[in-house]
């Protein structure tokens, strides 16, 4: 039974990983087919790639939709998520559902009534038009996550801060944003994930302006090439040193 | 009184960005698509009305119609795959991995997740192609003689497919499992279960809840996903959003697409409806 | 906090383009976005060239009901497709004694496609043939003379489509004996019996990229609807790759290139036009990344290498261009029919 666990692991990470090895392995191929044989070790592709002005373009996009969009759903999620913890409205379980329902939405969907809206609007594409259905779909994540975190202790120091005369800014900022960072900086580090990683959405509502997804894609539409394999180890090198980072951060701090 | 007044104002007002978002971007335009599903083109003219013929055609015309079967048939097998091979990983992290191993280990189990997820299923074309890793390997073993057809298939979508759902479900599940009290076990076998009934009777029971809230996310990522199907599917057979893209990007036919997409959502509602009993969407 | 601010307007103030530099937005196909074809007429002129794909022209049509007048300067289309643009308002006249028409195949100016009552909309810049492309070496090429063979069984499972249905439907209409300009929508019935045993013996349709990568890899051994298109871009790669024009016919594509109606930079968008019909602009098309093919212009061929034009058989043109036939040219119903016709083909 034991050895069968560890089996079973070995198998899972053995899947788990294959494709990714398979990418790295042949962003090094020496010939212009990322498949076997292997030719040759080389580095031109990534050379190829660092030099590419447009992808260059597409990441810096992507990172400013990626944290511009976070850090507006977060700010909005975390406003909401407060008032509908503490203050009894009416209509709140309503009010809730529609927060969280962009969330059991596909993506697609949500970039097509976008597009049909901007379309009828008059609105031209643009990066902005593509981050502003990132924040509907990191809104839902935020406002949850921090709904989630909200628990009697913060409502009891947020009530002591009120009756010692803080105004309700003063509370936010001084008392719950603080009482609330770890699920703060959770739910904006899953936030920028998701955009940084997200197609569909930045696809269907952008023009020119194009974030990482999108240019791979297109890489990959004008062909099978080692480069693009180059470029998906650089975002997974990247990616893996920001999330060993977080862990580090968030995670091995004392308690 | 009036304080609980102030209170609500100030309520609303801290609640009225986030709302007003969702109202804007969200709710009207899903109303703008279902409004623009009941219209029809004439030409290339889109002509407002209340037609039903988009829907009708989604449920009558058979390439219209088996676009929705496949998404249907595909995303259920992806989902069941899934958990079955995503709830052993899990339950391995959380029970034979020594406790101060485990983060690392969940950790690594889900550190492809980071990769670009167009990136991934372009590698997984690379490993299935006739040319790729897997049949080059078994060919060199002598374990087939001719390259067997794994790309461009229903199966290469659906091990894409699963590649990154074991990642996502088991996260899900293995949250469950570790706040599961292992008291819960020793009661069954102390009252005489066997092991056999200990996991069917109270440790599966207990994390429904993780394998549920996990499959409903596998659920609607996967039947509203474009990419896999495009990239590793090789236009075999079409999938709702591929027919949904196909409709809007090749013929220009907007209103059959929102219609379309109206059929997907109300999919992903009947399955919402089928789990919400389990469902923890705001405890992921 | 002000510094976060602060941090956040300099990132707004950064991601607005700035204005100073001219832009020329076209809407075009991919063999356009080369930058070996764009980058010198950008430091020519000292302007940015904004390159949007798009896939066939119902879609490249929608796109531009959607835009607001000014969005789009340039537009690439289908030769055959130009009236349609014409009528639909789309293109705007261009001057015929300024483009270089003299100089092109006889055949390839096509002033039947790109001149709507007299005016002159659009010129063609690039053709080559929708055919057979196949693994020489894999396959018998005598067989790939005759359509049959490829619904015959032998070569089940190594086949592949190309994913166009206007060049596709042709071709099986050819194998049936109808012309393409002869498809209607009362005839379209005959060719779905074919078209979907040419799909049951196939095993993938697939795009421009995606048809030279399986072609290139071996995933299939024939690419019906392939050409030099597909084949050319490969030829260093795999020189077994090859093309041919069956005993029943293929068909020849040519894409033309148009100033949008309403630019707000018409001399731009000329000169751009312009740019891509003078044998510089012809040389670099013609072996664009994307895809190659021949150039309208016979001048270019002063500048491409003796190897590029043995690849683009550059001395066959004569015999192929009488025996090719062009694109069908469907009306608004039959299109639909078409397109429903080959959406059910995809989801057989």
């Amino acid at each position: 039974m034991r050895v069968l666990s560890w089996l079973y692991l070995a198998l899972a990470y053995a899947f788990v990983f294959l494709p990714i090895a398979v990418l790295v392995a042949f962003s090094f191929q020496d010939g212009r087919l990322p498949v076997p044989p292997f030719k040759g070790f080389s580095l031109q592709w990534y050379d190829k790639v660092l030099g590419d002005s447009a992808l260059m373009t597409a990441l810096w996009h992507s990172a400013l939709v990626a944290f511009v969009s976070s850090a507006l759903a977060l700010v909005m999620g975390f406003l909401a998520a407060h008032a509908l913890a503490r203050v009894r409205l009416p209509g709140s379980v309503l009010m809730r559902g529609v927060l969280i329902a962009p969330m059991t939405v596909s993506y697609l969907i949500i970039a097509l009534g976008l597009l049909t809206t901007f379309n009828q609007a008059g609105v031209s594409l643009s990066l902005w038009t593509a981050g502003i259905g990132h924040v509907v779909i990191n809104l839902p994540l935020c406002f949850a996550i921090c709904y989630a975190a909200m628990g009697d202790q913060q409502k009891n120091a947020e009530r002591a801060a009120r009756d010692l005369g803080a105004s309700e800014a003063r509370v936010l900022w001084l008392i719950s944003a603080p009482m609330l960072a770890p699920a703060l900086g959770a739910a904006f580090f899953l936030s920028v994930t998701f955009s940084w990683d997200e197609f569909i959405i930045t696809f269907l509502l952008t023009r020119f302006d194009v974030t990482l997804p999108v240019e791979i894609w297109s890489m990959l539409r004008s062909g099978l090439s080692p480069a693009t394999n180059a470029v998906g180890s650089l975002v997974f090198l990247v990616s893996i040193t920001a999330v060993l980072l977080m862990e580090i951060l968030l995670f091995l701090r004392p308690r | 009184m009036t304080l609980q007044r102030a209170e609500r104002r100030l309520g609303w007002g801290l609640a009225a960005p986030a709302l007003l978002w969702t109202l804007a971007f969200f709710v009207l335009p899903f109303l703008a698509m279902v409004v623009l599903s009941f219209a029809h083109m004439e030409g290339r003219q889109v002509v407002q009305g209340l037609d039903p013929g988009n829907y009708i055609r989604a449920f009558t015309d058979w390439s219209q119609l088996n676009a929705l079967i496949n998404s249907v048939e595909i995303t259920l097998t992806v989902t069941v795959i899934s958990v079955v091979l995503a709830w052993p990983l899990a339950a391995i992290i959380a029970w034979r991995v020594p406790p101060r191993f485990q983060r690392l280990a969940l950790l690594l189990a889900v550190l492809p997740f980071w990769t670009s997820y167009v990136v991934r299923s372009y590698s997984w074309l690379l490993v299935l192609g006739k040319n790729g890793v897997i049949n080059q390997a078994l060919m060199g073993l002598g374990v087939i003689a001719e390259p067997l057809a794994l790309a461009s298939t229903r199966s290469a979508t659906v091990i894409g497919f699963v590649h990154f759902f074991v990642m996502l479900l088991t996260l899900t599940i293995y949250a469950n499992l570790i706040q599961l009290s292992p008291n819960y076990a020793r009661a069954a076998q102390d009252l005489g279960a066997g092991r056999w009934a200990t996991f069917r009777h109270v440790i599966l029971p207990l994390t429904l809840p993780g394998v549920v809230t996990g499959a409903f996310l596998t659920f609607v990522l996967c039947i509203g996903d474009y990419i896999t199907p495009q990239i590793l599917g090789g236009n075999n057979e079409l999938t709702l959003p591929q027919l949904i893209m196909l409709q809007m990007g090749r013929s220009g036919n907007f209103p059959m697409a929102s219609a379309l997409s109206v059929v997907l959502m109300a999919v992903v509602t009947l399955a919402y409806a089928g789990c919400s009993r389990w469902l923890r969407l705001d405890r992921i | 906090m002000t510094h976060r601010a602060l941090t956040a307007l300099g990132l707004l103030a950064l991601a607005t383009p700035a204005f100073a530099q001219d832009e020329l937005n076209a809407l075009v196909w991919c063999d356009h976005t080369d930058p070996a074809l764009i980058a010198p007429f950008e430091a020519k002129y000292g302007v940015k060239v904004n390159l949007k794909e798009y896939e066939g022209t119902a879609a490249g049509l929608a796109i531009l009901d959607q835009s607001q007048p000014g969005d789009w300067d340039v537009l690439v289309i289908d030769a055959v497709d130009v009236p349609r643009a014409v009528a639909a308002g789309k293109l705007a006249e261009i001057p015929a004694d300024q483009l270089p028409t003299a100089d092109f195949f006889p055949e390839l100016v096509m002033a039947a496609n790109n001149v709507v009552d007299g005016k002159t909309y659009a010129v063609t810049e690039k053709f080559g043939y929708n055919t057979i492309s196949y693994d020489k070496t894999k396959v018998d090429p005598a067989d790939m003379e005759d359509m049959a063979a490829l619904t015959s069984g032998k070569y089940d499972g190594k086949t592949g489509i190309y994913d166009y249905y206007l060049p596709l439907l042709g071709l099986v209409a050819l194998g049936q004996g109808i012309n393409t300009a002869d498809i209607t929508a009362e005839n379209l019935g005959q060719l779905q019996d074919p078209l979907m045993a040419l799909r049951k013996a196939s095993t993938l349709v697939a795009d421009v990229v995606s048809s030279q990568t399986a072609l290139a890899t071996g995933e299939v051994d024939i690419i019906v609807g392939g050409g030099e298109w597909l084949t050319a871009v490969l030829a260093a790669e795999n020189p077994n790759l090859d093309w041919t024009i069956p005993k029943q016919g293929g068909l020849r594509w040519a894409q033309s290139i148009g100033v949008v109606a309403g630019t707000a930079k018409p001399d731009l968008a000329l000169a751009f036009v312009q740019y891509i019909v003078s044998p510089e602009g012809q040389a670099a098309l013609a072996q664009s990344s994307c895809y190659w093919g021949m150039p309208a212009n016979t001048k270019a061929g002063d500048i491409l290498s003796p190897e590029a034009k043995a690849v683009l058989r550059w001395d066959q043109q004569p015999e192929f261009l009488a025996r090719a036939q062009l694109y069908p040219i469907p009306d608004a119903a039959t299109d639909t029919a078409m397109q429903d016709l080959w959406t059910a083909m995809l989801n057989k």
